[in-house]
């Protein structure tokens, strides 16, 4: 008996709206299709109007949890365009609160993980030990989401030397516990049986659907922004690309339980060898003419901003690849064949940021073209429809 | 039944969770809440009019008459207008328990004080 | 004459019958989800009554009066009847429990039987309620409780059985009594009791067997179509159900109550919370398995060690 159940737009267990409709056979999944769209903002069409200083902020309510990494990734680009050097502390401060937010998502991914799974003790106590990183995040910045540390020129508030201390023995705490649900993960058997061999995606298919992140490193495939093409200050701190063979939730999940750890080491290396020196230097308004891209490693996956710039203070076109975009073809392709009671735990574990996802492309489908509309595109196209519709 | 110990333990400890409103927890300090106007400073140069990212602020007069009209519907927080006034009028405060039950009561108008001529 | 009969009426309807029974029902709802509660680092109920003792009354109030919505396309009969059987249905075995003294208020030869039948009775139940809602989610939730039924039936009742053979009557009093004079169950018989809490987990549906009712998969499975006072009567019904596992795992294993009436309730009440105590320490511990391991584990793991359990009495011969 074949259904098809509709999963989304409201549904305990996503947490951003988004539409498939699996095609259900005796409980196994034969068919997916996508519909994204419900949460759609237009942000790259508010871009259009405000200035470069005013779109730091904007870029950082691109998505709640990886906000740190949008502004990252923007400040990089439009300093790109200035021929900017931003200074070294400023560097490494921005290194230290990057990975201070992978620990966080993953604290955070572990526990809606363990809540897809039916786990709720687990959610609990993931949750409960990222309030500590949450805490450090408000010492250091004043805000608990959507920092505003990040500037064009470098960073806006300092790490004062008290800070220093509580954020080492918050660093310890976050340790032991790292190693408490290492041991629980790969111990358990109800965690097990329910995350071993489901969503397998193989390293062929993960290369030619064009993975990211975690997801991609969980199947074998070295690919880390951070040491591909280091930025910020990535370059002089040495660490370790976590990746594991298995293909499966498990080991995404050991993915990013490693990655908590490798964070840590990092923010102790960073904290040591910091130097002193000015942590922001004064931007121009206006922008020369040109065009820049800047990638950045957000804990979901690859970060990828284009700015294109025509000399005056407001940018021409900005255009935002967010992880979760790249992983949701990979998401379909895992997605069949996987049991039913299995999908929250599948689309869980590639992490999804919907709220990131959302761009328009346009596929014609009776003529196979595609093209890319721009702002004057919609506008003519708006008119166009509403002047066929109610006749003036 | 590998978080057995943990849960013993945590059955003993006092819960995480704040029962708030009988609980609370102390601000840190350089939190970004709303932020205030000290009106007699403030010289009217409208550079936190133009900075703002949510268009919270709007300038009525000019110059040292100016009065100040600020949103905290729009307020993003950000702190910008504090850091960019060259005659420190604005400072941040730490209040972030916002409620309010109109949009017209989101609105703060800070006037002048009137200097009466004298005759 | 007329002072038994008024006694009986105080029996039924007082103590230890509706009265007590609706009373220990709703504080079990509370020592659950309290227990829970602090396992998980949090509070619990904590504002409606002190220490929140009255938030299961409150809760089951509030739901009575929401809005009461039946689907167009549902089964009417089977839909509004389903909720008035199983509370009905939960509540007629607990008479059989002995709670004053070593005898329930109804007891025969054979009715353990009778609460066995009824157990099944009730998972049939759940099946015909999710099937008349004729919901996409209701469908897939009863079609799960019905293979969730084949799964833990037969080695929750060979469990049951073993202490009837080693009692030799068929009567839950019965069984209680020759525990008193004789050694408690779970000592001679540690893999039945074992075998009879996972069975009662699965039967409960609670975490980590509550596959029919999943939440994060199927939105609520069986109980999806259900609002307002039939929700309420549902989980009024799931928390009678619990009352008896928690009775049964007392009466059956541990012993009952025993000796003169102050000091039996208070066996009975203590004995009762022990095993309401590790069903909830067993919901906070686990994941949610899938049916297919369900299945798979009882018939390779289960079934066998509860059949192993009553050839061990007979070759024991107690």
């Amino acid at each position: 008996m074949t259904f098809e159940i509709p999963f989304g737009p409201q549904h305990p267990a996503l947490e951003e709206p988004i539409n498939f409709m699996f095609k259900i056979e005796e409980e196994r999944v034969i068919d997916v299709k996508t519909r994204l769209g419900y949460v759609h903002r237009g942000i790259e069409k508010i871009a259009e109007s405000r200035n470069y200083q005013q779109l730091v902020y904007l870029s950082e309510r691109i998505c709640g949890i990886c906000s740190f990494a949008h502004t990252l990734c923007y400040s990089q680009t439009v300093e790109e365009l200035l021929g900017l050097e931003v200074p070294e502390r400023a560097k490494f401060i921005r290194t230290i609160l990057a990975e201070m937010e992978r620990i966080q998502n993953h604290y955070l991914w572990l526990g809606l993980t363990a809540k897809e799974m039916g786990f709720e003790t687990l959610f609990m106590y993931a949750w409960r030990d990222r309030e500590t990183i949450i805490e450090m995040l408000d010492m250091i910045s004043g805000k608990r989401v959507n920092y505003g540390v990040n500037t064009i020129g470098g960073v806006r508030r300092d790490i004062a030397e008290s800070t220093i201390e509580r954020i080492e023995k918050s660093l310890e705490y976050l340790e032991k516990r790292a190693e408490h649900y290492t041991r629980v993960c790969t111990k358990d058997p109800s965690i097990l049986k329910r995350t071993v061999g489901v969503g397998i995606l193989r390293p062929r298919e993960a290369r030619a659907l064009c993975a990211v992140g975690p997801t991609a490193r969980a199947s074998g495939i070295a690919r880390d922004v951070r040491a591909d093409e280091p930025y910020a200050a990535y370059g002089e701190i040495p660490f370790k690309v976590v990746t594991y063979r298995g293909c499966d939730v498990a080991s995404r999940m050991y993915v990013r339980i490693d990655e908590i750890k490798e964070s840590i080491r990092i923010i102790r290396y960073a904290l040591k060898k910091m130097p002193e020196g000015p942590i922001r230097v004064k931007v121009p308004t206006r922008v020369p003419e040109g065009e820049a891209v800047s990638r950045v490693e957000a804990p979901r996956g690859e970060n990828l901003h284009f700015l294109k710039s025509n000399g005056s203070d407001k940018p021409e076109r900005w255009k935002i690849r967010a992880p979760t975009l790249a992983n949701l073809l990979s998401l379909c392709r895992m997605l069949i064949g996987v049991n039913l009671a299995d999908v929250p735990v599948v689309i869980a574990g590639i992490d999804p940021c919907i709220a990131c996802a959302e761009r328009v492309a346009l596929i014609d489908a009776k003529t196979k073209r595609r093209e890319i509309w721009d702002g004057k595109d919609l506008w003519r196209y708006a008119n166009e429809w509403y002047r066929r519709k109610y006749g003036f | 039944m590998a978080m057995e110990n943990d849960m013993f333990k945590n059955l003993k400890e006092k819960p995480m969770t704040l029962r708030f409103p009988y609980e609370r927890v102390e601000p840190v300090e350089g939190i970004r809440a709303k932020v205030s106007w000290d009106i007699e400073k403030c010289i009217g140069c409208s550079l936190c009019v133009r900075i703002c990212p949510g268009n919270a602020i709007e300038l009525i007069g000019r110059g040292r008459r100016a009065e100040i009209r600020y949103n905290v519907g729009r307020c993003l927080f950000c702190g910008e207008c504090v850091d960019v006034c060259p005659t420190k009028a604005i400072y941040a405060t730490e209040d972030f328990e916002l409620v309010f039950n109109s949009r017209r009561e989101m609105i703060t108008h800070f006037k002048r004080k009137k200097n009466r001529k004298k005759s | 004459m007329v002072s038994e009969e008024i006694w009986i009426l105080i029996e039924i309807f007082l103590f230890p019958g509706f009265l007590f029974l609706f009373s220990l029902a709703f504080f079990t709802e509370w020592f659950d989800r309290k227990i829970v509660a602090r396992f998980q680092n949090r509070y619990g109920p904590l504002h409606v009554g002190p220490k929140g003792i009255l938030q299961p009354i409150a809760d089951f109030f509030k739901l009575l009066s929401k809005e009461d919505i039946t689907p167009r396309a549902a089964d009417k009969v089977p839909f509004r009847l389903m909720p008035i059987l199983l509370l009905t249905l939960a509540i007629a075995p607990l008479f059989c429990i002995p709670i004053m003294g070593s005898n329930g208020l109804i007891s025969f030869e054979g009715d353990l039987v009778l609460i066995m039948f009824i157990m099944s009775l009730m998972a049939l139940l759940v099946f015909i309620g999710g099937w008349a809602s004729t919901n996409r989610f209701g469908t897939i939730g009863s079609i799960r409780a019905g293979l969730q039924m084949f799964a833990y039936e037969i080695p929750m009742n060979l469990s049951m059985i073993g202490p009837a053979i080693s009692a030799g009557s068929l009567s839950v009093s019965k069984i209680v009594e020759w525990q008193i004079n004789g050694v408690w169950n779970v000592l001679i018989q540690p893999v039945g009791f074992a075998v009879l809490t996972i069975c009662l987990m699965a039967h409960l549906q609670r975490i980590p067997f509550d596959i029919p009712e999943a939440e994060s998969e199927i939105v609520g499975g069986w109980l999806v179509e259900f609002s307002g006072k039939k929700l309420a009567l549902i989980r009024l019904a799931n928390d009678f159900e619990f009352v008896l596992a928690s009775s049964l795992m007392a009466s059956l294993f541990l012993g009952g109550p025993y000796g003169p009436w102050y000091i039996s309730l208070i066996t009975y009440l203590a004995k009762f919370l022990l095993c309401a105590f590790i069903l909830s320490n067993l919901r906070a511990a686990f994941a949610r398995y899938r049916i297919d391991h369900l299945l798979t584990g009882a018939w390779k793991y289960l079934t066998p060690l509860a059949l192993l359990q009553v050839c061990l009495i007979k070759a024991w011969g107690i």
